[in-house]
């Protein structure tokens, strides 16, 4: 991720990705419309229905023709799948960098991660 | 119900309003001649002269107040230009008709106070009772008031002050209307200038001249709104 | 409704307004048309509108010449702040003439739309302020279901709420009856998010048309050290530039496919989004 090319429509695919990843949507839940979302959002429907069209091309969403969108049963493990692919460069070579940055050993950081290992 | 054109509804609706008011005013001030002197005349014959200057009125606003309002609801100015035209020539005769309607309750109230009811111009009625020539004569005199007010308002709506040009037009309508009805009365020097000739008497000819300036301020007006823009600026 | 544009061009004596507007827009769609003061746009839609007629050129709706086409114009509506379509009596009697004039008039739609801008239905019109006429104006083009409606600075004089309450309406509306809409506005970052095309035009002639979220993701603001900045920016549409210091922010207009974005990250620039009122202030050439 480089950038917020465009924030509501981001916004809207990200939460729906938080819904699924903690459970609040659950495999073959429907989800709300694009109009609902468009409503709520004021947005215009056509922007709300890219970032559906974006989640189902991520596999986290499928189309029911007629009745509407659907959580893929294995969306979770896709989503837990593209998180843990990012994670060492979305998450712990930023903090890396951030230590380096202020002065902070990485050994001390080290030493912080098993001692939450062990808790 | 609706009506033919929710033009003709909405000016009829505040013609009659008008007319009661006028009614009533008309009757305060006879009946205060009749007790504070002595009433020998028609009051409704001067109280509805003021009826041209509202036939003109209604000429004005049909362009300026509700052209836009029409063309704006997706009314071609052709359609609009149609309605309009309906609306004046079903308006006047309504206009004369509640003036016909006018002198017949005044010569009731004066036949009960005993009365006369004496007119105090020309017209092509002797009596104000004679009912078909009274809606002829005040039919000829407000279709061309009202087509005046058309032209004109239409002139100012396209023109701002080159409007003013339209003045003289309009005027020239309402002359031509005075002269077929004839009257000689309010402006005959102009009429016999303006024609070079004395209009005989006869009804074709009245009809005829009253016909002529009717339509030819209707299609005086058409040419001006044919394609007018509607302004930038309000009104 | 289609509406199909080609080499228009309005003038008011000396005054060019269009100076040859060529573009198409399909049905369907809410349509953003942006511009400055005095850039044409009122002079468009009035014209799309049949409230005048071109100079040269061709203004078709649904293929055909609008000028004076009764089938076209019937389905095409034009609120504005003359208020021509409002102008008229109470709000009453601006209703009924609309109820009589359009034939997909929703008057329990209408009525429930006054309430929701809370405006009585005795008031006159011409004596209410201007943000209730706007608003009473915002009913009449909504209740009107136009297939193709425009609304030209419809927002003048409405408080936020007001405009919220608009935009809801709109939207609700709009996905209720799918139909064509034109919004010029001079408030960009509200009403941006409405649009799904964006139409900019400038000095009567056209800048720009673009699906919205294209628009968006084509502006990029590019930000590090001056010469680093300089060195990525050289060769790509650099609508302008802010300095701070030894930092400086150019804005870019352009797609940058990922193999750009890496350099950029990597030459430890920022990349960042644009809002839509920035690329137009840019794209119009900035403050004259």
């Amino acid at each position: 991720m480089f950038d917020d090319r465009s924030p509501i429509y981001r916004q809207i695919a990200e939460r729906i990705k938080a819904d699924v990843l903690s459970g609040t949507l659950r495999g073959d839940e429907q989800v709300m419309s694009t109009n609902q979302y468009a409503a709520f959002y004021r947005i215009n429907p056509a922007t709300a229905a890219k970032a559906f069209q974006q989640l189902v091309d991520e596999g986290v969403l499928y189309k029911k023709r007629g009745i509407g969108m659907f959580v893929s049963p294995e969306a979770p493990e896709v989503l837990r799948a593209g998180r843990r692919e990012r994670f060492f460069t979305d998450v712990v070579d930023p903090m890396v960098a951030e230590a380096r940055a202020i002065g902070i050993p990485l050994g001390e950081v080290i030493g912080r991660i098993e001692e939450l290992e062990g808790r | 119900m609706r009506f033919p054109s929710r033009l003709l509804a909405a000016n009829m609706v505040f013609a009659l309003l008008l007319w009661g008011v006028l009614l009533a005013g008309v009757a305060l001030v006879a009946a205060g001649v009749a007790v504070f002197g002595t009433l020998t005349e028609s009051t409704w014959e001067k109280g509805v002269q003021l009826a041209r200057w509202y036939a003109l009125f209604v000429g004005v606003a049909l362009v300026r107040e509700y052209l836009p309002m029409y063309v704006a609801h997706g009314v071609t100015r052709r359609q609009f230009g149609a309605q309009a035209a309906v609306t004046a020539t079903l308006f006047a005769p309504f206009l004369a008709v509640l003036v016909a309607v006018g002198y017949l309750l005044e010569a009731g109230a004066y036949g009960l106070a005993g009365l006369s009811q004496t007119l105090d111009r020309a017209h092509l009625f002797a009596e104000p009772t004679h009912v078909p020539l009274v809606l002829a004569e005040y039919l000829i005199e407000l279709a061309a008031w009202l087509v005046a007010g058309s032209v004109i308002g239409a002139a100012f709506y396209r023109w701002d002050g080159g409007g003013l040009l339209a003045v003289p037009v309009g005027v020239g309508l309402v002359v031509l209307a005075e002269s077929a009805i004839g009257t000689e009365l309010r402006l005959p020097f102009v009429s016999r200038l303006a024609l070079g000739l004395d209009v005989p008497q006869s009804p074709a000819v009245t009809a005829g001249l009253g016909l002529a300036a009717f339509l030819f301020g209707l299609a005086l007006t058409w040419l001006v709104i044919r394609d007018v823009p509607l302004r930038n600026r309000p009104a | 409704m289609r509406i199909d544009v080609r080499d228009l061009v309005l003038r008011y004596g000396e005054t060019t307004a269009l100076d040859g507007l060529t573009f198409t827009l399909e049905s369907g769609k809410i349509y953003g048309l942006l511009g400055r003061n005095g850039s044409g746009k009122s002079s468009l839609t009035s014209v799309l509108a049949a409230f005048r007629r071109q100079t040269s050129g061709e203004a078709l709706v649904d293929g055909r010449p609008v000028f004076e086409n009764a089938d076209l114009t019937r389905r095409i509506g034009l609120v504005r702040d003359e208020g021509e379509a409002i102008t008229i009596g109470t709000v009453e009697d601006a209703l009924y003439f609309a109820e009589g004039l359009r034939p997909n008039w929703d008057a329990g739609y209408a009525r429930s739309l006054l309430e929701t801008f809370g405006i009585p239905p005795k008031a006159n019109v011409k004596a209410m302020s201007k943000g209730q006429r706007s608003a009473l104006g915002v009913v009449v083009g909504l209740a009107s279901r136009t297939p193709l409606t425009m609304f030209d600075e419809a927002h003048l004089g409405m408080d936020v709420p007001s405009r919220q309450a608009f935009h809801d309406a709109l939207l609700a509306d709009y996905m209720a009856h799918p139909r064509t809409f034109v919004l010029a506005s001079h408030l960009i970052e509200e009403a941006a998010p409405l649009f799904e095309e964006v139409l900019i035009i400038d000095r009567g002639r056209l800048v720009v048309q673009e699906d919205a979220g294209t628009l968006l993701s084509r502006g990029v603001s590019v930000t590090g050290p001056v010469a680093r900045v300089d060195a990525f920016t050289a060769g790509l549409t650099v609508l302008g530039a802010r300095d701070l210091g030894p930092t400086r922010s150019a804005m870019v207009y352009g797609d940058l496919d990922d193999t750009r974005r890496r350099e950029a990250a990597e030459a430890g620039l920022e990349l960042g989004p644009v809002a839509m009122q920035e690329l137009f202030v840019h794209l119009t050439g900035g403050p004259r």
